[in-house]
């Protein structure tokens, strides 16, 4: 009880923390934000509704002004920004991932992990994420998916990474993949 | 505790927490249903004005704060010029910049406890629902004195990695920082078993 | 002391300052480090982190400059890591990977190993150390003290001249910390070992004792160490960290 109660906290905590390091490199050289990440790792290693939980959190703290999102943004500003639709969809996307997660018990984790970052951590992200530049900046869908276009196979790139992170934390503390249990 | 909260005094800093709130929530309902190119330079002129009372120089910090923005003005400006419809494509840019500009400023001028006290009194009806609502405070608590901790960490491993690879540090570096996440979790679920356990009310 | 510098080359600080913001941890610092063995003490706080990492090359003076055998270890990073090694406090805060021989085998790797060649060598610093069987055992399934002794393989393992060790022993119990101790005192290289235990750096051959961000101090290791020691103990609770 208490251990997930902890583990909420403190993957709020990696999630700023993950978007407050350099940003990391890949071995090509491209550099990526590990933000994403973090949201997704909620998701594959907490579960549908403690990942959540633990998102929520992390975006509470950022409205109440602190400077956690990548790049030390924060404050009620971000939210009433053209990017608020993507934060409204952070909890939704570790939900579903999550929530993938726990209906793929069966399998492996790395394969269902990058099924669920994938489906969650992309795919149910940028809808909101899209009808919200649709919404705030008046745009058609067409013209929002075009301008967030360029930021999907850095986002595929991170839902891999995120689910080998992810395989590598079931062998080495098994108990603590909530997802798993 | 690094907040974005100003050091710079304004009159604003005096005002209650949930009344700048509540203004900030009618202001940027009637941004969002002026569509006049002339209301919304208004507006704007208006925002830029609560900016300049305290100074330039809160003014310069509060144009800092607006910076991710920039990028999303450009975006609307550039679509909608292509489409024809330059005008609209300014009143959305303009709006965009002073309902940022208008949160921004609670956010510059009211404290992080404030803020936090202003939550809890908005849950406050779940408790006679029978939801507890101290765990979030808790919660709170512990994130903010674990972000610092955790990022200390973080840092080493980095330090670590550059120690062995002229190179810039890699996604590898991701799992020992996650691995803190989790045993720091660990150690204080511990701690908090050992001071009784989780009741807390 | 007449250092044999083609053997061991030495370690250079000239003029160097640092600091953080407005605080100024190190003063125009200037040393040069070429006895095989040299402990540097000092309170917390004294700057000894800061020029473990200088002389490792992880921070760039504000001032002044630091070299290793010629190599400005700031901005020549790439012959850095062949030439200074640094072992860090705690090894959960210093390993990477999550099996032995991949954290062995990444420091060989960015000094240019293939794969192979690498995973090759970094068998052979098990073996060295009669740990072979080890190589793909997950690091999280080792004691305390067997990943210390991971993270000085990693280290060694890079074959550099000179190793900067930031308090490598502490939380391990007296056993460990003597069989740990026995390794290094083996190892070829240039030992500058950063601590606030006198009873770590018995034997060396220089000490210096650093304070406030200048030298207190410096000379042979025992004449030192005891003149630390006595100003520490003069001081009593007044000056503790608390």
């Amino acid at each position: 009880m208490e251990r997930q109660f902890t583990l909420i906290a403190l993957f709020a905590a990696l999630i700023a923390v993950l978007g407050l390091v350099p940003k990391f490199t890949l071995a090509s050289g491209i550099p990526i934000t590990a933000q994403g990440m973090g949201i997704m790792l909620c998701g594959t290693v907490l579960g549908a509704r403690r990942g959540a939980l633990a998102v929520l959190l992390f975006l509470g703290l950022v409205a109440l002004g602190l400077p956690l999102l990548a790049g030390g943004r924060g404050g009620l500003g971000v939210f009433a920004g053209p990017t608020v639709g993507f934060l409204i969809g952070f909890p939704i996307a570790a939900f579903v991932t999550g929530w993938i997660m726990e209906r793929m018990r069966g399998a492996p984790v790395f394969p269902a992990a990058i099924i669920a970052a994938v489906i969650g951590g992309i795919l149910v992200l940028y809808i909101p994420g899209i009808l919200g530049m649709v919404a705030m900046l008046e745009l058609s869908v067409t013209q929002a998916t075009l301008s967030m276009a360029p930021f999907i196979p850095g986002d595929l790139i991170k839902a891999g990474l995120a689910a080998a992170l992810t395989a590598a934390l079931y062998k080495a503390r098994p108990s603590s993949v909530l997802s798993r249990a | 505790m690094l907040t974005l909260t100003s050091e710079i005094r304004t009159p604003y800093h005096r005002m209650r927490a949930g009344a700048k709130l509540a203004a900030l929530c009618a202001a940027t309902v009637a941004l969002f249903v002026m569509d006049s190119i002339a209301a919304m330079a208004l507006a704007s002129a208006a925002v830029a004005g609560l900016y300049l009372v305290p100074g330039m120089r809160f003014a310069r910090a509060g144009l800092g704060l607006l910076k991710p923005v920039w990028f999303f003005v450009a975006l609307v400006l550039l679509w909608h010029g292509l489409t024809g419809d330059l005008q609209l494509g300014t009143v959305i840019a303009l709006r965009l910049i002073a309902a940022v500009a208008l949160a921004n400023l609670v956010t510059m001028t009211s404290r992080f406890d404030d803020l936090v006290e202003v939550v809890m009194w908005g849950l406050s009806p779940l408790k006679r629902l029978g939801v507890r609502t101290a765990p979030l405070g808790f919660a709170i608590v512990l994130v903010v004195r674990f972000i610092p901790v955790m990022l200390d960490k973080a840092r080493l491993l980095i330090d670590a990695w550059r120690a062995r690879s002229p190179r810039r540090p890699g996604w590898q570096v991701a799992l020992p920082i996650t691995l803190v996440a989790v045993d720091d979790a660990e150690h204080v679920a511990e701690a908090l078993r050992a001071r009784g356990g989780f009741d807390m009310d | 002391m007449t250092p044999d510098s083609t053997a061991i080359g030495p370690v250079r600080l000239t003029g160097v300052t640092h600091g953080f913001g407005d605080r100024s941890v190190l003063r125009d610092l200037s040393l040069t480090l070429s006895e095989r063995r040299i402990g540097i003490v000092g309170r917390n706080g004294s700057g000894k982190t800061t020029l473990s990492r200088l002389i490792a090359g992880l921070i760039a003076p504000e001032a002044g400059q630091v070299t290793v055998a010629g190599v400005d270890v700031a901005r020549d990073r790439k012959a850095a890591i062949r030439t200074v090694g640094i072992l860090f406090q705690n090894p959960d805060h210093q390993i990477i990977f999550p099996t032995v021989e991949e954290e062995l085998a990444f420091g060989l790797r960015q000094l240019g190993h293939d794969k192979t060649a690498a995973r090759a060598e970094a068998h052979t610093m098990l073996a060295r150390f009669g740990r072979a069987d080890w190589a793909e055992r997950p690091v999280a399934a080792l004691s305390q003290g067997q990943r210390h002794l991971v993270c000085l393989m990693s280290v060694l393992a890079m074959a550099p001249r000179v190793i900067v060790l930031d308090e490598p022993f502490a939380g391990l119990d007296l056993p460990t910390t003597r069989a740990l101790r026995r390794y290094l005192d083996a190892v070829p290289a240039q030992v500058i070992h950063v601590s606030h235990d006198i009873a770590a750096l018995s034997g060396y051959d220089r000490a210096i004792w650093l304070e406030g961000g200048a030298i207190a101090a410096d000379g042979p290791a025992e004449a030192t160490l005891a003149a630390y020691l006595q100003a520490m103990e003069a001081l009593g609770d007044a000056d503790a960290d608390l």
